[in-house]
């Protein structure tokens, strides 16, 4: 039935270029954000729209503030899809900036091969890295296990039952960076401590807010009053089955306590900013191509609860002063080496 | 303790979306469509379900809304597979595909976030008696498909149109008319499933919120044989195995192990339901 099958490819065509269409629009339209001429031009380029993504939001926060710093201009490039971050890293190289910032392990292939086709063009990576190191990557990595850690020592100060989790997206050692001390930090302050792990994992851990709810209540069945919640979009499953049983849980990247007061506690937050401004200040400072690790000592790595805003930032840890300066106190040993956090990633 | 009540009631709320879904997916199968566009059906009605429901503030309307959202996205099936006599299974994969980019891209214009949408005024729906009030509907649906599929008039021409169209036109019946019907009544049925994932489970959308709760149903049609009563009990053993892989994980057992459970089960479920059934009938392939 030649007219059947000829209809039938019509109409996946169809769908498929609408699909293409709807989802592939934002990425050449939202280019630009281009200041006047100067001597220094930055470019950034994003792995997803910016929108109210508050880690890209520090990013362009950092390359802008570069900008002003350096007397140049900036610009951001937003990808939507795998296709268009290939095509925006192509145009900002094309255009030959000062330096080129990425933000995400999606550009880790594409870079090396960029960087390896134009080897004076530099690069910025911020939280990835290529696996081959070239002189003119730069990589800005976190260690997001000492900000971990201080979250679970709050949550071992403040737990009542003694027992204390997290929910985690998938078990691998990169992940395991937000269970593992979480669970160290509570028994830092509270040797009695017990701790558990659930992971999220099934078909798509990343977007599977029911699971991680459900894995959240498992681990609320057992008497777990605190969670660390690591499971991306799935952090608002985990935050509905706290609050539902009045427990509470920790946000990460971000400040998400205004996502539900009351009950998230803290959060891990992982400056951007920070880590894109001195990598651009390294690269015009003559130190291109020298990977930095971003932990609490460099202020890449903080919670909410020790920043200045903390009252404004709807945090339940705004209301525990005493636990703060306890928390404080252990992130200046940490920051002095006094007190080392295991880093499960480190093998 | 393994065994306890919570792993039953998280066994039931893993249930719910996918027993909707695969009822909806059983229908379609009795009227001769296969229906794989389970997934992307769900997903509008999660979409439609919040957005009412933040707009309006009633998830009631929300759950209304998602019904009718997708019926109304399903017509793409009901349209190209019927009337223009496409390939249903390319039909269904492109529905799962457009419909995971298009909530996407309404998520980002209506209300301008990316990934995930959470407020704490969007209004969930309640619970009576211990369970969403879509939980208790999808009980009666199952009653309900099972009566008409079996014993109504209505049910018994739909099954003659899924087994020999030719035939039910001859006495009568349309198919088209028929068909149309079935793959409507499953898009109503997903759009309930994604108002109870996205209302009921969680109260919240994300994108790609379904995670292959859609395919999980296509398969629970294929495992119950399409009959009511068997859909049920291969949404139940799935949404056992779910339950019962969180719990696994708090004895130490890995996850990469917990996550094959559900698959795991349904092999060993194919496994024994075929070789009984072979015995039954005597077929020799």
């Amino acid at each position: 039935m030649p007219g059947r099958s000829r209809r039938t490819l019509q109409f996946a065509a169809l769908a498929a270029g609408t699909a293409l269409v709807l989802t592939g629009c934002n990425a050449a339209a939202k280019k630009g954000e281009s200041g006047e001429k100067g001597s220094k031009a930055f470019t950034l380029v994003t792995p997803d729209p910016v929108g109210q993504n508050e880690f890209l939001k520090l990013a362009v926060t950092g390359v802008k503030s570069a900008a002003k710093a350096h007397g140049g201009t900036s610009k951001v490039y937003q990808s939507s899809d795998s296709a268009s971050q290939q095509q925006n890293l192509q145009a900002a190289v094309d255009a030959a900036p000062d330096a080129v910032v990425l933000v995400g392990f999606e550009f880790a292939d594409a870079v090396a091969q960029q960087a390896e086709a134009h080897p004076k063009q530099q690069f910025l990576m911020v939280d990835a890295c290529t696996k081959e190191s070239f002189e003119n990557v730069a990589c800005a990595t976190f260690r997001e296990h000492e900000g971990v850690f201080l979250a679970g020592a709050e949550a071992g100060l403040l737990s009542k039952s003694g027992k204390v989790g997290a929910v985690d997206v998938l078990d691998t050692p990169q992940f395991r960076r937000y269970s593992d001390p979480f669970a160290a930090g509570a028994k830092h302050v509270d040797a009695k401590a017990r701790a558990s792990t659930r992971f999220v994992g099934g078909q798509s851990p990343f977007d599977d807010s029911a699971r991680a709810k459900e894995q959240a209540g498992s681990l609320i069945a057992k008497g777990t009053d605190h969670i660390m919640a690591a499971a991306a979009a799935g952090n608002y499953g985990v935050f509905e089955a706290a609050k539902a049983k009045g427990t509470f849980a920790y946000g990460v990247d971000v400040n998400q306590c205004p996502s539900a007061p009351g009950t998230v506690v803290d959060n891990v937050v992982k400056r951007t900013d920070v880590a894109v401004r001195d990598g651009i200040k390294h690269i015009l400072g003559g130190d291109a191509g020298k990977n930095v690790s971003y932990g609490l000592e460099e202020g890449g790595i903080t919670l909410t609860g020790l920043e200045k805003d903390v009252a404004g930032s709807k945090c339940v840890i705004a209301k525990h002063e005493d636990v703060l300066k306890k928390i404080a106190e252990l992130r200046d040993e940490i920051v002095d080496g006094k007190l080392k956090v295991d880093d499960p990633a480190a093998a | 303790m393994f065994l306890d009540s919570d792993l039953a009631l998280s066994a039931l709320r893993a249930l719910t979306p996918i027993l909707l879904a695969a009822l909806g997916g059983a229908i379609c199968e009795r009227a001769g469509v296969f229906n794989i566009g389970l997934e992307g059906m769900m997903l509008m009605g999660c979409f439609t379900a919040v957005t009412t429901s933040w707009f309006t503030g009633s998830p009631w309307l929300g759950v209304l809304a998602a019904a009718l959202a997708a019926a109304a996205y399903s017509l793409i099936l009901a349209v190209g597979a019927v009337t223009l006599k496409g390939d249903a299974v390319v039909l269904g994969v492109a529905m799962n595909l457009l419909a995971v980019g298009l909530t996407s891209f309404l998520l980002r214009t209506v209300f301008g976030v990316q990934g995930t949408f959470d407020d704490p005024d969007l209004a969930g729906l309640g619970e009576i008696a211990g369970f969403s009030p879509l939980t208790w509907l999808s009980w009666g649906a199952v009653a309900v498909a099972a009566v008409l599929l079996s014993r109504h008039a209505w049910g018994l021409r739909l099954r003659g149109v899924g087994e020999t169209p030719e035939a039910a036109a001859t006495l009568g019946v349309s198919p088209a008319k028929y068909k149309y019907g079935a793959v409507l009544a499953s898009g109503v049925l997903c759009g309930l499933a994604g108002a109870q994932l996205a209302l009921g489970n969680v109260t919240l959308f994300s994108e790609n919120m379904t995670a292959g709760r859609g395919w999980i149903a296509v398969v629970a049609v294929m495992l119950g044989r399409a009959l009511p009563l068997g859909v049920l009990l291969a949404a139940l053993l799935f949404g056992l195995a779910e339950a019962a892989g969180f719990r696994l994980q708090g004895l130490g057992l890995p996850q990469q192990a917990t996550d094959a459970a559900p698959y795991v089960v349904t092999l060993i479920a194919l496994f024994l339901t075929t070789a009984k059934r072979r015995r039954k009938t005597g077929a020799v392939v």
